[in-house]
């Protein structure tokens, strides 16, 4: 048994063989990608949104012969529930999954021990899951844009644009939270736990809450308005609708209340809340798993 | 006599062309010229204005056509009205006229006329605090104009069209664009067709006007479609009332009007499609709303709940965020949603046809706790199209308790949306650029793909183990 | 090559690794040994720089802390199992991590030939039995022939053969010139490998030694491994050593050099204190003039 054939010897090199910073980031980035693209949880998302995304986009155009074309808002509406559904649940549990898998399968330890920073190998991942995340939402606006272009003609082709722009804002954010709720969680199970609890409080509850609080407490509109403006999927529905109606006065006293007083700075305002979102839990993440002092 | 009647007319024809040929579009003339020409001319006679800016304000007193086809250009230069017709029977047609004064007392207009059986066609009229202003003017013709208001606050802007004490009038074929309204006072038996309004306040507006066909009109991006107030005996036919989403943002508004009939019409994306205030208002009167699409609405019909006895039958409730509504509490249930056993066709209608006769076998009636809640906290409309909502009203289906009324009640739904097309021409541009667009998309996941996912591992190679 | 300053890592109140300090020089060998649970795992979690410690680890005059993925890319770390997604493909984790350490291609494919591993770039991760899964960690610990190899229990879950394979290979790249620190349970790789032994009990470097030290090398020995019923391991083990015998615990049973003639004098000490033994394994003859070299 001589299995093991001689290798040339070679001069030991003393320099060093580490990527740089974000050439490992990329190597990172691209396995995420690979990896989740090859996943069951990208092809079962990538397809359930895109048949909704169809679905809506049909249902709401059918029976209505020509005047299909006026319906973008509408279509919009529905796509604008469907968005806000289904793409949190994607982007969180993509991210809830990303490092607390690897490290209770033990790939994480593996990983780090190789010339990279724990910083390299987070922006990596977060980066390979965020691309696959667009991919996947390329797919289904795409698609959906097909079925909008035959049965609805191009009116609202900036509107849509702003529309997947904003949902790609959306998913990153998410996916920000997902990542930290991972880097919290030592078992992968427990993460994902987590990240539906999350989605659960950010679609539902948290609407809710504030439902029932302005209905008991009498909230004043710029207090609904505040508190709204805080989660990130009430400021991506304000953004896209402020973007179709060019004012939020759809949304009642309070859409008219922000409209008024932010006026043209309004997209920016909730813009930034989403940013924030996108921003502010990547950074606590990076910062969690760098400081952490075990895998 | 009839030699210089005749040399004079021939002068008239020919003599601009000949003398003033040279004048250019761009060279300011007086106004007082094209006085001089009208002067000149005999009653019925026509009057060709050659090419040229002429300034000031024109009065025109005699029965005369004034054609201004060849580059006319009547601008008042900020000042008062630029054309004022005080005789009957004059036709204005192919003028550029701007510049009216601005300041609303006095009211200046592009075009005033004061008198009878006038035509108004094919001119461009810019810069007018009003645009066409008839006065008195019955059995007048107001065809083919495009007219565009002054860059103003909508609240300081004139009608782009106003028609007052002028019965018999015909509208049609007109572009009106950034003004008030286009508004009728007191004016009886109009036809008005054809016409264009966009981005305006009213689109077509009725202030006790009665005796009127509006047909295969085109209302888009308005604050109102067509708003009828205290105008009885109108008939509304293949008009398209689209996105207007102003403040109140009414597809059709009707506030106290009789014997009202809709047919044939498609609203879409309005922010209500319907609005009724006291409409019908006397007991014995009826309004008839048949074959209308009613589509992508905010609220598809809202009505004030005294609203009764309105037929709605056969028309197409598609999309709308919620398909009815009261305007403050109560319900319409004073109206019929069924003629002889047709009822509407509603989106949301979750009902069968088991007999296969295209009419629902259980009656349509919406419950939206939602909607019901959105009554009692006006605040809460932040909430609409998000998943919460969904939330809620999937609990109030759940739990039949938490269902609040139903604000109609259709006994006949249509199971498919009827057939209803307008002849309104659809511009329905950008399909392939929308088409595109998603292909775009679709690339720019594929590239992606390519570009990262795919694997580029080392090749199998063919050494294989050696033992 | 290692300078290890201080090295204490706590776990909650529990002192895995604690205050431990070590020097070793290019070229050199050391086997951490001692019973699951001593700390050998940690300290190399330390010395990699993956878990965060007090104390200092220099690779290469590199401080771990402060530049790791510099300090990391010195080193070939070899794990109990390699664990890597499943999934993956030979061929392409390859060249994952050939990129990661910015080799070339044709470095890769010969990292894997020098393991034996040609020819399987299209099998799955998961195909792999144990000593291929080892043989690819050491191909991929290798491709940037990184002068220093760190390898944990690197043969523990292999059979004798996968064993053979993996030991000559670290025989060979320590006549290569290779820095090698690796934790190891068996006596005879440790002799075969190593020129130091450091021992580590709850901690703590109890004794920084070589192996013929450890093993005294007179007779020729052999080590055999008594598997308990009752897992009183520690009183056996005084047991033992009252009788004059050299013993190890190491997690995985007791580990007692015996001459060779005499492989049950163990098993009747224990006897005598009434503890039953139930397995008897007797490990590979151990070479120690070789190793001595």
């Amino acid at each position: 048994m001589s299995a093991i054939t001689s290798s040339p010897t070679r001069p030991i090199r003393t320099a060093s063989a580490a990527p740089s910073f974000l050439g490992g980031i990329a190597r990172f980035a691209r396995r995420e990608f690979r990896d989740a693209i090859a996943s069951k949880w990208f092809l079962l998302y990538t397809l359930a949104f895109t048949t909704l995304a169809v679905g809506v986009s049909f249902l709401s155009l059918s029976g209505v012969g020509s005047h299909g074309f006026a319906g973008f808002g509408r279509t919009a509406a529905g796509l604008l529930n469907l968005i806000m559904l289904v793409v949190p649940l994607m982007a969180l549990t993509a991210g809830a999954g990303s490092i607390a898998g690897e490290r209770e399968r033990g790939t994480l330890l593996y990983l780090l021990a190789q010339p990279v920073s724990r910083m390299q190998v987070l922006l990596g991942k977060y980066f390979g899951l965020a691309a696959a995340l667009l991919c996947s939402l390329c797919v289904g606006f795409g698609i959906s844009g097909g079925v909008l272009a035959w049965r609805a003609g191009g009116v609202g082709i900036g509107s849509y644009a702003m529309l997947i722009g904003f949902t790609a804002l959306l998913a990153i954010a998410m996916l920000s939270v997902g990542v930290l709720i991972s880097v919290c969680s030592r078992r992968s199970s427990v993460a994902t736990g987590i990240a539906l609890f999350a989605w659960l409080t950010l679609v539902f509850v948290s609407d809710l809450g504030l439902m029932a609080s302005s209905l008991l407490f009498k909230l004043r509109v710029q207090e609904i308005f505040g508190l709204a403006a805080v989660n990130p999927l009430q400021s991506f529905k304000m953004a896209v609708i402020v973007n179709l109606n060019a004012s939020l006065d759809v949304l009642g006293p309070v859409g008219s209340y922000a409209s008024q007083t932010l006026g043209d700075g309004l997209p920016w305002v909730l813009g930034a809340s989403l940013a924030a979102w996108t921003a502010v839990p990547l950074a606590l993440a990076v910062v969690i798993f760098v400081r952490r002092s075990s895998v | 006599m009839r030699s210089t009647h005749l040399l004079i007319l021939i002068w008239i024809l020919i003599a601009p062309h000949v003398v003033f040929g040279g004048a250019g579009a761009a060279q300011a003339e007086s106004i007082s010229f094209v006085e001089s020409l009208i002067e000149r001319a005999t009653d019925g006679q026509e009057v060709r204005v050659p090419a040229g800016v002429y300034e000031g304000n024109l009065v025109i007193r005699k029965p005369i056509v004034l054609d201004g086809s060849d580059g006319a250009v009547f601008d008042a230069l900020g000042k008062g009205i630029v054309i004022e017709v005080l005789a009957a029977g004059v036709t204005i047609r192919g003028c550029v006229i701007r510049g009216s004064g601005s300041d609303v007392t006095g009211e200046p207009a592009g075009i005033r006329v004061v008198a009878p059986n006038t035509i108004i066609e094919s001119n461009t009229i810019q810069d007018a605090l009003f645009g066409i202003d008839l006065r008195e003017s019955p059995d007048s013709i107001i065809r083919g104009n495009t007219i565009s208001g002054k860059d103003l606050d909508p609240g300081r802007r004139g009608d782009g069209i106003r028609l007052w004490w002028s019965h018999y009038c015909v509208i049609e074929n007109n572009t009106v664009r950034g003004s008030r309204d286009m508004v009728f006072w007191y004016s009886e038996g109009l036809i008005i067709r054809r016409n264009t309004v966009i981005d305006s306040r009213y689109g077509l507006h009725f202030m006790y006007s009665h005796d009127t066909v509006l047909e295969e009109n085109d209302l888009l991006s308005n604050s109102v479609g067509v708003y009828l107030m205290y105008s009885n005996s109108i008939t509304l036919r293949g008009n398209r009332m689209r996105n207007n989403r102003g403040a109140s943002g009414y597809g059709i508004g009707l506030k106290d009007c009789d014997d009202i009939t809709i047919t044939g019409n498609a609203l879409l994306a309005n922010r209500v499609g319907v609005y009724l205030d006291n409409s019908p208002s006397s007991i014995d009167s009826t309004g008839i709303f048949e074959s209308n699409m009613i589509a992508f609405n905010e609220i598809g019909l809202l009505a004030t709940p005294n609203t009764h006895d309105n037929v709605f039958t056969r028309n197409a409730f598609v999309e709308n965020e919620e398909p009815a509504a009261t305007h403050g509490r109560g319900r319409l249930v004073s109206n019929s949603f069924a003629l002889d056993g047709v009822g509407n066709y509603w989106s949301d209608y979750a009902g069968f046809d088991l007999d296969g006769d295209g009419i629902g076998d259980v009656v349509y009636e919406p419950q939206s706790l939602f909607g019901a809640m959105l009554a009692r906290e006006p605040n809460l409309r932040l909430f609409v199209h998000s998943p919460a909502q969904q939330a809620i009203e999937f609990t109030a289906r759940a739990l039949p308790e938490l269902r609040p009324q139903s604000t109609l009640i259709d006994p006949s739904p249509l199971v498919s949306a009827p057939k209803i097309e307008l002849a309104i021409a659809d511009a329905k541009l950008g399909g392939a650029r929308m088409g595109i667009f998603g292909a775009i998309l679709l690339s720019i996941a594929a590239a992606c793909i390519a570009a990262m996912g795919i694997e580029r591992g080392l090749p199998q190679t063919r050494t294989g183990t050696r033992s | 090559m290692i300078r290890a300053e201080s090295i204490t890592k706590r776990f909650g109140r529990v002192r895995a690794v604690s205050d431990v300090s070590f020097d070793l020089d290019r070229g050199g060998a050391i086997a951490l040994w001692g019973s699951n649970g001593a700390g050998k795992t940690t300290l190399i979690r330390c010395l990699l720089g993956v878990i965060r410690c007090r104390g200092t680890v220099r690779i290469g005059g590199v401080n771990v802390r402060r530049r790791g993925r510099h300090a990391r890319a010195l080193i070939g770390y070899v794990p109990q199992e390699l664990a890597f997604h499943d999934d993956a493909r030979l061929g392409s984790a390859m060249m994952f991590f050939a990129r990661l350490r910015r080799v070339s291609r044709a470095r890769a494919s010969e990292s894997l030939a020098a393991v034996g591993l040609t020819g399987h770039e299209r099998k799955r991760v998961r195909d792999l039995s144990g000593g291929m899964k080892q043989r690819f960690a050491l191909a991929i610990a290798l491709l940037n022939d990184p002068p220093l190899i760190i390898l944990d229990e690197p043969t523990s879950n292999l059979d004798a053969e996968g064993r053979g394979e993996v030991v000559e290979t670290l025989q060979r790249l320590r006549r290569d010139g290779k820095t090698l620190l690796f934790a190891s349970h068996r006596p005879d790789e440790v002799i075969s490998l190593a020129d130091r032994v450091i021992v580590m009990e709850r901690g703590q470097v109890i004794r920084d030694t070589s192996p013929i030290e450890l093993w005294p090398t007179e007779k020729p020995i052999q080590v055999v491994r008594l598997f308990l019923t009752m897992a009183n391991e520690a009183d056996a083990a005084d047991a033992l050593r009252e009788a004059g015998h050299t013993v190890h615990l190491n997690g995985n049973g007791l580990c007692v050099a015996v001459p060779r003639d005499n492989k049950a004098d163990p098993i009747v000490a224990l006897a005598r204190r009434q503890i039953e033994v139930r397995n008897i394994e007797i490990l590979d003859d151990v070479q120690i003039s070789e190793a001595k070299r």
